[in-house]
């Protein structure tokens, strides 16, 4: 056997063999998670060992966003308040309408024997790590499996939607952002309510696919989730039209969007948890 | 053999400065801190892949490589190829390094750590959207062809190869 630090005459395979043999191993790993999922275990195992660290490691950001918090001037807090006690009164009258047309649109369902939606349930959780990937972008929020979450939920925070949960560990889930390359979202143009898909062009911005050049769009719509892929629930914001140009080389417009839910900034979230649809007959 | 290289590191070190690497990595790096970071972890493995090559090698390269997979969310085996490539490139030049000022190891281990960068890029690109077929390869094979043939053909014609091995 070789001693530590003796170099001359050590029987063992060169650097380059060995390099062939972890290469081979490396590249089994690959095939086995991206083609079989058979590594998830691991996954789970690493999640259980660094969610306590990050939950630790979290902290002195926290106390930081505290002591600037404590900080703020008395003048900014009454002015925030002034506003919110206005979007308050506002959001209320909104409430008492939206009440009516509850009740309206239950008789009207019972009437047509249509199916109630499911109760939507809310889970906040709050962003505790960021990965750093060039193929997608995730964030990985504090609750897991423990709190109910499965792969699939909606994920939204106060202004739109953020993405959806992708891999869920006990204590931890990866959610993958809507501005995630190749990340598909069912949209629905809300002044025209013609159906699109949204996808993610990454670097946090998302652009609507397959949009016909006499389409009726224009910078400043709304898209929102309408809700036909049965992942997201419909009517949920999702981005605005930031510029429509017409291409000479293709059929469709090119149609760029930037997302309403603050991706890279929101650290508190919630997750939609609503009942497992069954199928409509 | 160079001194100083195994005065430094016991286990206890080694152990010590993996686990803080690992500990830096899990801050909630965000925006341009995230963009910017460095790895911790692959610097603190080939440095003591460097100094201590009988300690710290592939093994713990590939181990790190899957922890790196992981924080990313990424599949697994992304890191560890790289990490692998990385140690292999570092032990290449090791002899080299060790004789240089920590300036100029800098200088020579930046071109390491980007072929690490590179090899995470194109194993993710290659998981994430595998090619079809592996026909693109197909060139490289009726190139080297074409060099043993074309080689062979000159020296035969100078008659090169005939004297080499008379």
């Amino acid at each position: 056997m070789a001693m530590p630090g003796q170099f001359m005459f050590v029987r063992q395979l060169g650097p380059t063999a060995r390099l062939l043999i972890w290469l081979l191993v490396g590249v089994t790993c690959v095939v086995l998670d991206s083609r079989y999922q058979a590594l998830d275990g691991l996954r789970s195992g690493f999640s259980l060992v660094l969610q306590p660290v990050r939950q630790v490691l979290r902290a002195p950001a926290d106390v930081a966003t505290e002591l600037g918090g404590f900080f703020t001037r008395h003048r900014a807090l009454q002015k925030e308040r002034d506003a919110l006690l206005a979007e308050r009164a506002a959001l209320l009258a909104g409430v008492n309408a939206a009440r009516d047309l509850e009740r309206e649109n239950a008789e009207l369902r019972t009437l047509l024997q249509l199916q109630e939606r499911p109760g939507q349930q809310l889970v906040r959780a709050a962003l505790l790590y960021k990965g750093h990937d060039w193929f997608s972008q995730r964030i990985t929020l504090d609750r897991g499996a423990s709190a109910g979450l499965r792969a699939g939920l909606a994920v939204v925070d106060a202004a739109g939607l953020m993405g959806q949960v992708n891999k869920v560990y006990p204590g931890t889930s990866d959610v993958m952002l809507v501005s995630s390359p190749g990340h598909l979202t069912p949209v629905v143009i809300e002044r025209t309510g013609q159906r699109g898909l949204a996808a993610g062009s990454g670097q946090g911005l998302m652009e609507l696919r397959y949009m016909p050049a006499q389409t009726d769009i224009r910078a400043g719509d709304r898209l929102l989730t309408s809700g036909i892929d049965r992942v997201y629930p419909a009517g949920i914001p999702v981005a605005r039209v930031s510029r429509v140009s017409r291409s000479q080389s293709s059929p469709y417009l090119r149609v760029e969007c930037v997302p309403l839910a603050g991706l890279g900034r929101s650290r508190a979230v919630l997750v939609l948890a609503a009942e497992p649809q069954e199928a409509l007959p | 053999m160079n001194a100083p290289a195994h005065t430094l590191g016991g286990w206890r070190h080694i152990l010590g400065t993996l686990v803080l690497a690992v500990l830096l990595e899990q801050f909630p790096w965000d925006g341009w801190a995230l963009a910017l970071r460095p790895d911790f972890v692959l610097v603190a493995v080939l440095f003591w892949a460097l100094h201590q090559p009988t300690r710290v090698g592939f093994a713990t390269a590939f181990a790190f490589g899957l922890l790196a997979d992981f924080q990313d969310g990424v599949v697994f085996g992304q890191h560890a190829i790289a990490y692998v490539v990385g140690v292999y490139l570092a032990l290449f030049l090791r002899l080299r390094l060790l004789q240089f000022d920590p300036l100029r190891q800098a200088a020579q281990l930046f071109p390491v750590l980007l072929a690490v960068q590179l090899t995470v890029l194109l194993v993710g690109w290659l998981a994430v959207n595998p090619p079809t077929t592996l026909a693109v390869l197909l060139p490289a094979f009726s190139s080297a062809l074409l060099w043993y043939l074309a080689t062979g053909f000159l020296w035969l014609w100078h008659g090169k190869g005939l004297q080499d091995r008379a």
